[in-house]
């Protein structure tokens, strides 16, 4: 069963970030069971979240089972990376990440205003070139140019207003559903469906934002989900960041339509999805496989 | 007798002074001993290499063939030859260009100054295929990312070298090189003995030196076990990544006989697993490791990558010297000995233009009929115009192409290649007929630099034609670097 | 080959570093490129051996013929597929099935092919002549003449395939180096032997029952006469029995004698020297259950009689050999080359992690 966090329901009143700083427990399992034993396993896992200016991770702990020796390395956006094998026949393999999170609220002030000339500044082109271009699922040909167009028409005034007006055509013109792809879609194949889940949403407006010069990354991480039904599993989530030349990398949820604040713990970032999949790996063995994840975001205070 | 009515034409010959002129004083063994030849003689030395090259597997596989058949490279019994003073300027400006594309490669992966000075627009790097950026920060074993690399070489009608390219991935040849020599060791041993040739069979035991040289510190002392990995026998080059293996008297091994355990590389043998501490890779890095790079490589080695990130094997070439073998960091290499190594480039570049820079690309387009363009990132000549031979459409396509993707091509004017008597077949039998030429050195780069004297020399087989790889039509010939200069 | 093994994957550590280690799978094409080379030579003796036994019987009609072919069809081919490309079993149409058909994995060309697979797989291991020799002869039967020969004189066709495999057996002897991939060949060399001389044998078990041990007409000695011939033993036999073919005396010999290089004991001796060699074991110490079962069997026939042989069923003994050496292939498989090569078997492939989509 493929785990689904509900969309936020509509709230009629104004979108207020949350700043109130919050302390987070979080957990992510990832179970794969396989059809009869398999071997010689090489994984690689983004799943320790990050400590910058908006959040202190306090407590990481990482489980494997069966176990193994686990290395790390620092990968080129700086993410965290796990690595660790399992050469021997198993017939499952879990990967715990439990982790206690700091949020911490937006300290820069006010966000400034930035025009299309910032943004043509040679630093802000060479510095951020990765978030600027296409990437694995994130074209920016016809489609995507297109759409980039209806969605701002009149091009970058701003560059954060900009960001939220593209976020609210995206939030009139797609919808939210879950099953309706899956985790290779491209941005491209979403256009045509007009659906998604946020892994798309996020792909989507990558793409336009990228395609109006607008340098953008891929944010993959959590978020406190208050309309939680008891019981409910929850999955990992995707937004995304803007970078605002004189003020820096901000976030934005475009499935949520809202600025990423205290309610979020980032994971790791980079151009697509293809740069922070949590768990990714190989085996060798039959190929019949089964997967099973589990989320939970808890606030403890 | 059969070179005579021998045309140099309008090229710069590698044997005839011009057109009327003589024999050049390196050449005249050799074409003292050809006057004595008739085309039986020539025929029968010619089936008898060919045959040992056949029989004996010195073949290539052709990917666009119909049969996808093994080919032998056909081999031209006349050797070229270079006199020792011509050579060791050829030798020092090879030794500086590597020595700058190695400080070139460490300062991309590492501090960038070459682009923060702005000495390359840093989108160039950014953007290319081949920039590993996942190897940021790393630190390569004794700081050297090319072990070996093929230089092309060409001359111009002045006879003038000039550099055509690098070739800083997997450069192949080397052991065409060496069978070449045997073969004309075998065909002209009198001729051979009194030219006194510089020898070319230290190549396998210097590569040797060079892969010891960078095994792992962690290893201390011992003597490090040196593989050569190979995509296997389906490979267009698989003959050279045996013969060399051979040669150097290390295993040679494909990814399924390599397995990580514990971010260390093992070979599987029938005693158990065996360290493996250096691993020459005749792979690309796409297909080296499917959980880093390209998940749907069979070819390659789960966790070899983290091995290396754990410093406990060691590559050669390291990963991400791609980046330096795009035709765009060529365009930049004149300004990259001059920023590393503050020198004039002793061999120089053909003239070349870049269509994504601005000064250029008005020039490019409004010539294409004139010019040959080059796709930056393709190799062994494919998607190349040839401007002055190319059709109206073929002019058109490319010059869409050039707009869509600028930063993706170059361009340069046709160059009139030096030529070489060649022998070529005909109705009555055959005669030597002038036929282009280009060289291929090899560098090795280790403890110390050494360049093999001579290396492959390339010819184009069909009349006319400046086309002298493998896969589309070339032949090659014995290479030799006289002790003295004639 | 036998069933995939899913290896354990904790293999030991050798803490050799030097360049003389054998690869796994250099060790598994030595093995199949021998056995693959012995075995096209014995089907080129069979085909041959019987095609001259029915110069002498022309008159033969069909069903007769049929009866003579599908025993020798069977143990070089598989029945089924023969009959959905022929019509009938006879002379031409086995011979043809056994020597061209790409569609029966045993036939003489399939398994020069498999065999020069190996070998091209391997080639830095053995020798130049080796390669060329294979290299030739596989050439040689995929030239447009190779039919004309067959056709116009299949005995010169298959003395041809017999030469080659003499050429590249003896090449093997006299360049090869003495390393370990050595004894490979020499495992499957001898294990394919052992095992087509019993096969050999078993097609004429039928006749052989506990109380005939008599001659019978003209058909059967010219029948017994080309089953020492399908062994290359004829001239050896005669030398030891200098009376007429028995049958009893024809197995005895195919089975036991000490002298004749190819009986099943002979080869079996050769197998345990090469797997002591190999396994650094001391004489009669054996490491797997598989083995155990072949040095026993071998160590039974060191003491067995025809006769005893022969009470209990000569094809069931021929059975217990083809068992034990088949069993002997898994060993030899665990043992050396640890991890099976891993695009000859469906299960043992890469696959990817299932990904998780971001919600």
């Amino acid at each position: 069963m493929i785990p689904q966090s509900s969309p936020t329901p509509e709230v009629k009143v104004a979108k207020v970030p949350w700043t109130e700083p919050i302390l987070l427990s979080i957990s992510h399992l990832t179970r794969y069971t396989y059809e009869g034993a398999v071997q010689d396993s090489f994984n690689e896992a983004r799943l320790q979240p990050i400590t910058d200016t908006l959040q202190h991770c306090k407590d990481f702990q990482f489980k494997i089972d069966p176990a193994s020796s686990v290395r790390d390395y620092p990968d080129f956006y700086a993410n965290c990376v796990h690595y660790f094998d399992v050469p021997q026949p198993h017939e499952s393999l879990e990967v715990l990440a439990e982790s206690e999170v700091q949020t911490i609220p937006e300290t820069r002030g006010p966000v400034p205003e930035a025009g299309l000339k910032s943004l043509k500044a040679p630093s802000v082109k060479e510095q951020h070139f990765d978030f600027l271009h296409a990437s694995e699922f994130v074209s920016l040909e016809a489609d995507v140019w297109r759409e980039a167009v209806d969605a701002l028409p009149a091009g970058v005034s701003d560059v954060w207003n900009d960001t939220a007006a593209i976020g609210e055509y995206i939030h009139r013109n797609y919808k939210y559903t879950p099953l309706s792809t899956n985790v290779n879609t491209r941005a491209t194949e979403v256009i045509k469906k007009k659906q998604g889940v946020c892994q798309d949403f996020a792909h989507l407006m990558l793409g336009l934002l990228r395609t109006h010069g607008i340098p953008a990354r891929y944010v993959s991480g959590y978020f406190l989900n208050q309309h939680k039904l008891p019981g409910e599993i929850e999955a990992s989530h995707a937004w995304l960041e803007v970078f605002i030349p004189g003020y820096g990398w901000k976030g934005y949820d475009p499935t949520h339509r809202r600025e990423a604040d205290t309610r979020y713990v980032k994971l790791a970032v980079g151009r697509d999805y293809g740069d922070i999949r949590p768990v990714g790996g190989t085996f060798r063995g039959k190929g019949t496989r089964k997967m099973v994840v589990e989320v939970s975001v808890q606030r403890i205070s | 007798m059969l070179l005579d009515n021998y045309e140099t034409e309008d090229f710069f010959d590698e044997m005839f002074t011009e057109r009327g002129g003589g024999v050049r004083p390196h050449y005249q063994r050799v074409a003292d001993r050809l006057q004595l030849l008739d085309s039986g003689e020539h025929r029968r030395k010619q089936t008898a290499v060919d045959l040992a090259f056949m029989r004996g597997g010195v073949t290539f596989t052709v990917y666009n063939d119909d049969q996808g058949t093994e080919r032998i490279f056909p081999f031209d019994l006349v050797p070229r030859v270079i006199p020792d003073t011509e050579w060791q300027r050829i030798e020092k400006g090879l030794i500086q260009r590597i020595t700058a594309l190695n400080l070139f490669l460490h300062d991309i992966y590492h501090d960038q100054k070459i682009l923060k000075d702005r000495i390359i627009p840093p989108h160039y790097i950014l953007g290319a295929k081949h920039f590993r950026r996942e190897f940021m920060g790393f630190n390569v074993p004794k700081d050297i990312y090319v072990h070996v690399c093929g230089t092309d070489l060409i001359r111009d009608r002045d006879g003038n070298y000039l550099v055509l390219e690098d070739n800083l991935r997997c450069p192949s040849g080397a052991s065409y090189m060496l069978e070449n020599r045997a073969a004309l060791k075998r065909a002209f041993p009198d001729l051979y003995r009194n030219a006194r040739v510089q020898p070319v069979d230290n190549y396998a035991a210097d590569l040797r030196k060079v892969l010891q040289y960078v095994s792992p510190p962690s290893l201390g002392s011992a003597q490090p076990n040196v593989v050569l990995m190979t995509p296997g026998v389906f490979n267009s080059a698989y003959f050279e990544h045996a013969f060399l293996a051979r040669q150097m008297g290390i295993p040679i091994v494909e990814g399924r006989d390599l397995v990580v355990r514990d971010a260390r590389v093992y070979m599987r043998t029938t005693s158990g697993l065996v360290p493996v501490d250096v691993i020459y890779r005749r792979i690309d890095d796409d297909f080296l490791d499917p959980t880093v790079f390209r998940p749907d490589s069979l070819l390659g080695v789960p966790g070899l990558v983290h091995a290396y990130r754990s410093g406990n094997v060691s590559l050669a070439n390291s990963i991400g010297t791609g980046v330096a073998d795009d035709k765009v960091v060529y365009y930049f290499v004149p300004k990259i000995i001059k920023y590393y190594l503050g020198e004039e480039p002793i061999l120089p570049n053909v003239d070349t233009f870049l269509a994504s820079e601005p000064q250029d690309r008005g020039f490019i387009l409004e010539n294409l009929g004139k010019l040959v363009v080059k796709s930056a990132n393709e190799a062994g000549g494919y998607g190349m115009l040839m401007g002055p031979w190319a059709s109206k459409e073929e002019i058109e396509s490319f010059r869409e192409q050039i707009l869509a993707n600028p930063r993706n091509f170059i361009a340069q004017h046709p160059i009139s290649l030096s030529r070489h008597p060649t022998w070529c077949n005909t109705e009555t039998g055959g005669r030597f007929e002038g036929r282009h030429v280009d060289l291929r050195p090899y560098i090795l780069y280790g403890e110390k630099i050494t360049v093999t004297p001579g290396g492959l020399t390339r010819v184009a087989l069909r009349k006319g034609s400046l086309v002298v790889n493998s896969s589309q039509g070339g032949g090659s010939k014995d290479t030799w670097v006289l002790h003295s200069d004639s | 080959m036998s069933e995939p093994l899913i290896p354990t994957a904790q293999k030991p550590i050798s803490n050799r570093r030097d360049s003389l280690v054998m690869l796994s799978r250099v060790a598994n094409s030595l093995y199949w490129m021998s056995r693959y080379i012995e075995r096209s030579e014995n089907v080129a003796r069979l085909l041959d051996v019987n095609l001259q036994l029915m110069l002498d019987f022309a008159d033969f009609d069909d069903d007769q013929l049929e009866k003579h072919w599908l025993p020798i069809l069977c143990s070089a081919g598989n029945e089924k597929t023969f009959f959905q490309l022929y019509e009938k079993a006879d002379s031409e149409s086995v011979t043809e099935f056994l020597t061209f058909r790409e569609e029966n994995p045993n036939s003489i060309i399939s398994c020069l092919f498999s065999a020069r697979e190996n070998a091209r797989q391997v080639r830095d291991q053995i020798s130049l002549e080796m390669f060329e020799t294979l290299n030739e002869c596989y050439l040689f039967l995929k030239s447009s003449n190779a039919r004309e020969v067959w056709q116009t004189g299949a005995h010169e066709f298959y003395e041809q395939i017999k030469k080659y495999s003499h050429l590249f057996q003896g090449l093997t002897g006299s360049t090869f180096t003495r390393n370990e991939g050595y004894e490979f060949i020499n495992l499957g060399k001898f294990l394919e032997r052992a095992d087509k001389t019993s096969r050999i044998l078993d097609l004429k078990y039928h006749i052989l029952l506990p109380s005939v041990a008599d001659v019978g007409g003209a058909v059967d000695a010219a029948q017994w006469q080309a089953i020492l011939r399908s062994a290359s033993a004829l001239e050896a036999y005669r030398r030891f029995h200098v009376e007429d073919i028995l049958p009893k005396k024809v197995a005895e010999f195919l089975i036991f004698s000490p002298t004749f290089p190819r009986s099943i004991r002979a080869c079996m001796q050769h197998l345990d020297e090469d797997l002591h060699r190999l396994s650094g074991k001391e004489r009669r110490e054996y490491k797997s259950p598989e083995e155990r079962a072949f040095g026993k069997l071998l160590s039974d026939m060191n003491f067995m009689t025809i006769e005893e042989i022969l009470d209990t069923g000569l094809h069931q003994f021929l059975q217990l050999v083809q068992t034990t050496l088949d069993q002997l292939d898994d060993h030899i498989y665990r043992e050396y080359m640890h991890h099976p090569p891993v695009d000859t078997q469906a299960e043992i492939l890469l696959h990817q992690q299932q990904m998780q989509q971001q919600q």
